[in-house]
């Protein structure tokens, strides 16, 4: 994978920025530290990233997180915690997070020019800083924290020299160096690469789905805030009007009661009815989700409450028109009337799809609309211009205006 | 001599860095108005220029759009668009004017509901980060017209909209150069009068490109 792989694609002013950039920090050590090296949006988002900052000639490691069941339970708890919704954390919670970090901080080679820590679980590395620039890269949002755990972490948050979060609304105030990134797709991975049509009717034939008449998608888990009881009312709403498919596609939700539950109302609400597919994917199902978005009329993401939403993302860039809920990034990416809908009620989603079913052509304008927004603002080398423009920043942090 | 015939063009982009300061109804915005740094309300007055746009604003500035679109105010959303940033020198007459208005239409109607949660304006700055390109023109104007179109949209902002910023008087560097380098008074003149409020960059782009076709 290299920077030229991206030319045609990205914005060539992000491309002789990142080489302008990368030829002054050349040899230097960048350091990238999470806590798991496959599944989530962090290892995804590092696997695409780490060999590019390679080849543009950073000296460059990615280090995982060594630890067991116990220490993620007590991460999983402050990350719920962080969102507004864990449990109480005990002092020993607390002392068992202290020592996987110590432990892994002890063990991985920390020596580096630029620390880039993500998310809580290794953030107490920072005890082990010996030298160079650590920044905390949060990706959740924590503007409506648990008051104790956020009272806890941010005593450690503090001692970064900066902190990155991906939407102004998701931060909390700190006494650091606080910078926004908004997270980026890669045109070139698996997910989001060209497919010809002959490859993605075969995927919906594979996966039951008849291409005969106009599909509905919402691809997510299924979870109370991605309202998939409620995509299904807008859908049978609509269809009074306009015949059409209703693909619900998610992850398995085996060890996940609650997605489980979600699960089982979905189906329940959909049955008998031919026309809605339910696809359960296993993991890695990135060509499958590809070709689901590219073979998809309209993409739905009725969340009520979304973190960024990149699937909104991935589906603008395949010139998809996309109804979503107004909340969490989503308003940076559905642009109203421009590349797709912001929707607040079943109602509201059910005619957003009435209108685009019936205006092909204004549902085509906004797909292309949607493709540009996104290559402008969302692609991944936007992302790596971004690290080193704020590398750049936060050591020459009395400037202003930086010229390289 | 040479040397001074030939225009480089820079490019830049801006880093956002958050003030954890949020205003969730006008009177919180005023208040933190009042002793916001100056680089944040830079920030919001200018940062629309350097922004790509999938569609116009309705406002060029966010104040302007955060009172239109989330507290529903269009009577002081227009009063706010119509503060040309371009025409003050120093930020903190930029910030009384805006305070002056805000004042104004609080003097003569009620203050608006608050916004709903995450609608907040949330008060940013931003580091501006500018790169030389190995784009030059050289004292050929057509050939200044070819490196115009090709340069990014930042190098619009970086040349016409910073440029008034860094020379501290109402001009740009496109004009400096055409005036004082190509000798193209006329040209220069014509670009120098545009009025940079009134457009994005790509736009501004778009007429200084025809302003110069129509002198070639």
């Amino acid at each position: 994978m290299s920077l030229k792989d991206y030319e045609g694609i990205a914005e060539p002013g992000d491309l002789r920025a990142i080489e302008r950039m990368a030829s002054v920090l050349s040899g230097r050590k960048m350091l990238h530290v999470n806590s798991t090296a496959a599944g989530g949006g962090v290892a995804e988002l590092l696997t695409r990233m780490v060999p590019l900052f390679k080849d543009i000639g950073l000296d460059v490691r990615w280090e995982v997180m060594q630890a067991d069941r116990p220490f993620f339970e007590v991460t999983k708890n402050i990350h719920n915690s962080l969102q507004g919704r864990g449990r109480p954390l005990s002092r020993e919670m607390w002392e068992e997070y202290a020592r996987v970090n110590r432990e892994n901080a002890e063990r991985i080679d920390l020596d580096a020019d630029f620390v880039v820590i993500h998310d809580p679980q290794p953030a107490m590395f920072i005890d082990h800083k010996k030298r160079g620039t650590w920044i905390w890269r949060c990706h959740i949002d924590i503007s409506s924290p648990d008051r104790a755990a956020w009272h806890q972490l941010k005593d450690i948050v503090e001692k970064f020299d900066g902190s990155i979060f991906s939407v102004a609304n998701f931060a909390q105030s700190l006494p650091i160096h606080q910078f926004l990134i908004q997270p980026t797709i890669d045109p070139l991975a698996e997910k989001n690469i060209h497919l010809e049509d002959e490859e993605v009717r075969g995927i919906y034939g594979r996966l039951g789905v008849p291409l005969d008449k106009p599909v509905l998608l919402q691809v997510s888990r299924f979870d109370p805030f991605k309202d998939p009881l409620g995509v299904i009312e807008a859908y049978k709403l609509a269809k009074k009007y306009h015949d059409c498919r209703l693909v619900l596609a998610g992850g398995t939700a085996t060890d996940d009661p609650e997605g489980e539950k979600v699960l089982a109302e979905v189906e329940e609400k959909a049955a008998g009815d031919p026309d809605i597919h339910i696809l359960l994917l296993p993991p890695f199902s990135d060509r499958e989700v590809n070709a689901l978005q590219r073979g998809a009329d309209i993409v739905l993401q009725k969340s009520t409450r979304e973190g960024f939403g990149l699937v909104v993302a991935e589906a603008l860039w395949k010139k998809k028109p996309v109804i979503a809920g107004d909340a969490g990034g989503i308003p940076l990416q559905v642009i109203e009337g421009v590349t797709g809908f912001l929707v607040h009620s079943v109602e509201g989603t059910a005619y957003r799809i009435r209108q685009l079913l019936e205006n092909p052509e204004r549902a085509a304008k906004m797909g292309e609309a949607g493709r540009e927004h996104i290559r402008r603002n969302f692609l991944t080398t936007r992302n790596i211009r971004n690290y080193l423009g704020i590398w750049t920043a936060l050591e020459r942090r009395d400037e202003k205006v930086i010229y390289i | 001599m040479a040397e001074e015939r030939t225009f480089r063009f820079y490019e830049c982009f801006a880093l956002t860095t958050l003030t954890g300061r949020k205003a969730a109804d006008i009177l919180d915005l005023l208040d933190i108005m009042k002793n916001v740094s100056r680089e944040s309300i830079f920030h919001h007055m200018h940062q629309y220029f350097l922004k790509p746009h999938a569609v116009e604003p309705e406002f060029p500035n966010d104040f302007a759009v955060w009172v239109s679109e989330s507290l529903g105010e269009p009577l002081l959303a227009e009063a706010l668009a119509n503060v040309n940033p371009f025409e003050f020198a120093k930020i903190e007459d930029l910030r009384s004017e805006l305070m002056r208005i805000i004042h104004e239409y609080l003097g003569n109607y009620p203050p608006p509901r608050p916004v709903l949660p995450g609608r907040e304006f949330m008060f940013n700055e931003g580091i501006t980060i500018v790169l030389p390109t190995s784009m030059e023109s050289g004292p050929q104007l057509h050939d200044f017209l070819q490196k115009l179109r090709e340069v990014d949209f930042s190098s619009i902002y970086f040349h016409f909209y910073e440029a008034r910023l860094r020379l501290g008087r109402p001009t740009d560097d496109f004009s400096e150069y055409l005036s004082t380098s190509l000798n193209r008074p006329g040209i220069a003149a014509r670009i120098k009068s545009l009025d940079p409020y009134m457009y994005s960059t790509e736009v501004l782009r778009d007429k200084i490109a025809a302003l110069i076709e129509e002198a070639l």
